[in-house]
């Protein structure tokens, strides 16, 4: 379990990287916190001739507060700074439950938020929380940045719309209305495994009424998407049609963690969890 | 059985002792020596092509570019091999065994996906990792059996050409009148288990470093083996090498849990091409190659039935049991040892007099089956116990009840089984007793009821067993082997410095020995613990030994490091008499010293082999010609081994929702005999629980029609971390002390033979009101929601 031959550049700007990217004719692969890049590479599943690291680029990792409640988070952050960040606790606690959620405590100190959405994994729960919070994600290529909406980004399995010489620089999440609840459920039979399924809300309310629900699914599609018959289903019908619906949201894989039929199974169930405790916490 | 007279059981200084483990500040920090660690001037890298098909015909291997290549020293294929190696199988007196040869190299064929093929020796191991994409292999494909009662039937094509048939090893017990039994019946219960295949997954894994000194013509593999005496002795033979000239040493070795007892094709391999090459090489498995060809475990189906009286009482018990054995009969332990001991061992610890069975070792295009701790019986167990859960929910008996009304009394030992093993005396009962009382049983049902009624699955499981272990020379631990197991030796020396050594056959991979075998061998000396070194797993320390394995190593190196140390002592004491001026009665040993009882005239032992060795005139030349030195051999012998019993006792819930199974109470009580240091012992029940979790609930080797391994990596074979092992209660009840020297019995592998049973009998339990049975496992979420959905279709 040894990886294949390759170069290194260790890139000191994001301009270096970008150019180092390009001129590999796509080959290349970024080296950011390689938690699932240095296992693929060691397996010689991935098997690139370039790898530009950009560990190096000073001024990724910040966390910024925005005006409009939101944050701008750094492509290099770490997953143990975003879970522990105060701003991401008290603006998206939804997000600060799931990152708990993310491997083990050794990867989350590794780990980049960039890294994480670039690499689009379906079961993974920062590409999810990019669809439920309706994040931009800034990418940097050759001709500058130019941000995608995440529910553009993620297009299969693995898969995003980055062309090979872009990279994640940024996610840019808006902030959310004043009263709005929160539900976050992840199932995996072991801790720290990648979800079986996982299903997480946001429940918005003024004076009494909902008036916005938005619910992201992840495990159980291709990529991780918004339930857009559970959250029709929910504001019409309320709590138990949501949770039915989501079944028809999602459209899961066999494999060996689970079949199609338990995931959605578990998208109903989960949905239930997460729209309770949403509706509870928008009540308080 | 009472202990032999001469042994003192009265007076343990060290023996039930709390010591902290003396191993783990070397291995904790880092600051251990295993395989992997080992580096020689011009160390040569080893990296295998492994098989991709399941079964099929070598057509054609070309090695010309990978041999050409820049780093690569040279390529080995299997016809190479041969020429270096002798071949060799696992032999068997048993009637019915078909061995197979066991080419470490495949020739010609290939019969399960991860086989190795060629040999790639390079520079590094990324280079011989680059240089196996350069290896041209061309097949055939042949029909792929991954089902073993397809692989059984007469037509079915065959693995081996040379067998009469897939089945390499068949066997019928048979007691009383089982259809007499089964007629007479108030209820019987039944039907078909799966106990699915698992592999042994240790935090190292398989590693190997061979040597070849040309000038002494000596061969020395440090390798991570449990078995270093057994794997020395068959080297000997496949290179035609004496005993001498082929050391085996298992330095620190991290977890065995049996699948490290069987020599490996790789050692082989490592110790032919270092002697051609004359240069030392080294392979170490990485963790996908290790999950594709460690010796797997398990994989049976039963089909049971048990038959009761209105009373509870066991009537009868038929079984058959189709063994999955994988494509080679495993050295040394073949093909039988596993689904032979499922048969032997399912009677367990009950009164059964009427008692049928039969078993197939069959094998298919899979990995080899070999030893995992607990080998057969978590599944006598897993089927014996949910036979008897069923019948007592047929007759309306609550499941201690019944085990109570079924286990061998007291007064009933010794026992013989109906399969032909025989019980010594083992607190069955009190176990059963102990563990409904540390669990508060009765209170636990009252809350289950409650909890019931609140629509919530919550299960309390049972499971006792007996194992006989510290199995000496009366019994093969595989029926009909090759190698004598009832043995093993202890070389205590105390040399001209005063130090004392303890050499053992045994090898460690985690359990402790160190400190345990430390802890016995100063009790008997009368040294500090720390004063004593222990040697293990080292072929040139004694002449014969075999390794660790089946419950063994407190039982053989308990035993023989007494008899050594005493016959040590003895020689301490005759010493002493003359250094001290007093009568050899007189003289005692404690602390390091030896002193004349009731006076202050004392030496430390230390003195006395100074006097003894080196100051020529304090010990007179007639007494030192008699005493030679300060060091003796022993053997020890346990003859037939003794029994160890359990009872585990859990309490689980399963969530309605997502099907996850919460363990919340868990308790073990078992009679292991006299406790040597009980941290270790509970230590080695936790460690087996946990183990015998993840067969419960997560761990399954799976492979698909064309016999591809889609568990090769722990995403997928998935073990339970740290967070999914519950607090774990452990008693050990020492009641009558067996007839073993030193009065242990063996417990390495009981955590893992009862938890199975324990928690299929606890979610059976939990989800009764739905009328499911787990017949399969592991019960993962998957499987519980199949069984759920199934049962509210009905």
């Amino acid at each position: 379990m040894k990886p294949a031959p390759f170069d290194y550049v260790r890139a000191s700007s994001v301009e270096e990287a970008v150019a180092a990217l390009a001129a590999s004719n796509g080959d290349a692969k970024v080296l950011a916190g390689g938690q699932s890049l240095v296992p693929m590479l060691n397996f010689r599943v991935v098997d690139a001739p370039l790898f530009v690291d950009i560990n190096g680029i000073e001024g990724l990792d910040l966390i910024e507060e925005k005006e409009d409640g939101g944050l701008r988070i750094g492509a290099l952050t770490r997953h143990f700074a975003l879970e522990t960040s105060v701003s991401v606790r008290d603006r998206f606690p939804v997000l600060h439950e799931a990152m708990k959620h993310v491997a083990h405590l050794a990867i989350r100190n590794r780990g980049t938020i960039g890294g994480s959405l670039s690499h689009a994994d379906p079961a993974a729960e920062l590409p999810m929380m990019a669809v439920l919070l309706d994040a931009k994600i800034v990418a940097a290529g050759p001709d500058g940045e130019r941000e995608i909406p995440a529910g553009d980004f993620f297009t299969a399995p693995l898969t995003t719309v980055l062309a090979p010489d872009e990279i994640v620089v940024a996610v840019d999440l808006p902030g959310l209305p004043a009263v709005t609840g929160w539900g976050f459920e992840e199932f995996a039979q072991r801790r720290g495994d990648f979800a079986v399924a996982g299903v997480a809300a946001l429940v918005t309310r003024e004076g009494g009424t909902v008036t916005n629900t938005r619910i992201a699914l992840m495990g159980l599609h291709d990529t991780p998407v918004r339930a857009r018959s559970a959250e029709a289903a929910f504001g019409e019908s309320g709590i138990e049609a949501a949770a039915v619906a989501a079944r028809q949201d999602a459209d899961p894989m066999n494999d060996l963690h689970g079949s199609a039929d338990y995931r959605r199974h578990l998208a109903e169930a989960l949905t239930r969890r997460v729209l309770t405790a949403a509706l509870e916490r928008a009540a308080q | 059985m009472s202990p032999p007279d001469d042994i003192d059981l009265t007076r343990p200084q060290f023996i039930g002792a709390k010591v902290m483990r003396r191993e783990d500040p070397r291995l904790l920090a880092g600051e251990g020596n295993y395989v992997a660690d080992i580096k020689r001037h011009g160390m040569l890298h080893i990296a295998f092509r492994r098989s991709d098909h399941a079964h099929a015909l070598i057509t054609n291997v070309d090695v010309s570019a990978a041999q050409a290549m820049e780093g690569v020293v040279a390529v080995y294929t299997g016809a190479d091999i041969t020429r270096l190696a002798n071949p060799y199988q696992a032999t068997s007196r048993m009637k019915n065994y078909q061995a197979t040869f066991i080419p470490p190299l495949a020739v010609d064929k290939v019969r399960y996906v991860g086989e190795a093929v060629v040999a790639v020796v390079a520079i590094s191991r990324y280079v011989a990792e680059d240089a196996l994409a350069l290896v041209e292999l061309e097949y055939e494909s042949l029909a792929v059996l991954v089902d073993p009662e397809e692989a059984l039937k007469p037509d079915a094509p065959k693995l081996h050409d040379d067998l009469e048939s897939n089945i390499l090893a068949a066997r019928e017990f048979a007691r009383g009148e089982v259809a007499e039994a089964f007629a007479d019946a108030a209820a019987t219960a039944g039907g078909r288990f799966h106990f699915t295949r698992t592999t042994p997954v240790t935090i190292e894994a398989r590693a190997s470093v061979a040597e070849y000194d040309k000038g002494t013509r000596t061969l020395t593999l440090h390798c991570t083996t449990q078995i270093p005496g057994i794997v020395r002795d068959k080297l000997s033979e496949i290179f035609d090498l004496p005993g001498p000239r082929i050391r085996v040493i298992a330095p620190d070795v991290g977890g065995g849990f049996g699948g490290k007892t069987s020599l490996y094709s790789e050692e082989i391999v490592a110790c032919a091409i270092a002697r051609d090459l004359g240069k030392p090489v080294k392979w170490v498995s990485d963790r996908m190659e290790d999950l594709m060809t460690t010796g797997n475990a398990f994989d049976e189906i039963v089909d049971a039935e048990i038959a009761v009286a209105e009373d509870g009482r066991i009537l009868g018990v038929k079984a058959d049991v189709i063994g999955d054995v994988g494509a080679y009969s495993i050295y040394p332990w073949t093909a039988t040892i596993e689904p032979v001991q499922v048969v032997s061992f399912l009677p367990g610890p009950y009164r059964i007099a009427n008692y049928a069975a039969r078993v197939r070792a069959v094998a298919t295009n899979k990995t080899l089956t070999g030893a995992y701790r607990g080998v057969g019986r978590p599944i006598s167990v897993f089927v014996m116990d949910r036979l008897l859960d069923m019948a007592a929910r047929k007759i309306g008996m609550d499941p201690a009840e019944i085990r109570r009304r079924n286990l061998v009394n007291d007064d009933e030992f010794p026992y013989k089984a109906a399969s032909g093993l025989v019980w010594d005396k083992s607190a069955f009962q009190a176990c059963l007793r102990e563990a409904a009382d540390g669990i508060g049983y009765d209170e636990l049902r009252r809350e289950q009821a409650a909890a019931r009624a609140d629509g919530r699955w919550v299960g309390i499981g049972v499971a006792c067993y007996a194992e006989l272990t510290g199995v000496g020379s009366r019994i093969a631990v595989a029926p009909g082997m090759p190698i004598n197991t009832g043995t093993e030796t202890c070389n205590v020396a105390i040399d001209s410095t005063g130090a004392v050594t303890a050499s053992f056959g045994l090898a460690s991979q985690g359990q402790g020995m160190e400190t345990t075998l430390a802890q016995v061998v100063a009790e008997e000396l009368g040294v500090k613990v720390e004063d004593v070194d222990i040697v293990l797993g080292d072929t040139a320390s004694v002449s014969h030994g075999t390794g660790t394995y089946a419950s063994r190593g407190a039982v053989f190196g308990g035993g023989a490091g007494i008899l050594a140390a005493k016959a040590v002592h003895e020689k301490i004491v005759r010493v002493a008499g003359h250094l001290l001026e007093a009568a050899v009665e007189d003289i005692e040993t404690g602390n390091g010293d030896v002193r004349v009882k009731g006076t202050d005239k004392s030496m430390t032992i230390r003195d006395l082999a100074r006097a003894l060795y080196s100051d020529m005139g304090r010990v007179p030349k007639d007494m030192r010609d008699e005493i030679d030195n300060l060091e003796a051999t022993k053997v020890y012998d346990p003859f037939f081994g003794t029994t160890t019993s359990a009872s585990h006792m859990c309490l689980i819930e399963v969530d309605p929702e997502t099907y996850k199974v919460e363990i919340k109470r868990y308790i073990v009580v078992e009679d292991c005999g006299r406790v040597i240091n009980p941290l270790i012992a509970d230590g080695q029940a936790h460690g087996g629980v946990a183990q015998g979790i993840g067969v419960a609930l997560m761990e399954e080797v799976i492979h698909d029609k064309t016999g591809q391994v889609l568990t090769a990596s722990l995403v997928d074979y998935v073990v339970p971390s740290a967070v999914e092992i519950p607090s774990i209660d452990v008693v050990h009840v020492e009641a009558e002390l067996p007839g073993t020297v030193g009065g242990f019995r063996g417990l390495g592998e009981g955590g893992t033979i009862g938890a199975p049973a324990c928690i299929a009998n606890a979610i059976s339990d939990a989800l009764s009101p739905l009328g499911i049975e787990i017949m399969e496992i592991p019960a993962t979420p998957e499987r519980l929601f199949r069984l759920v959905e199934a049962a509210k279709a009905d």
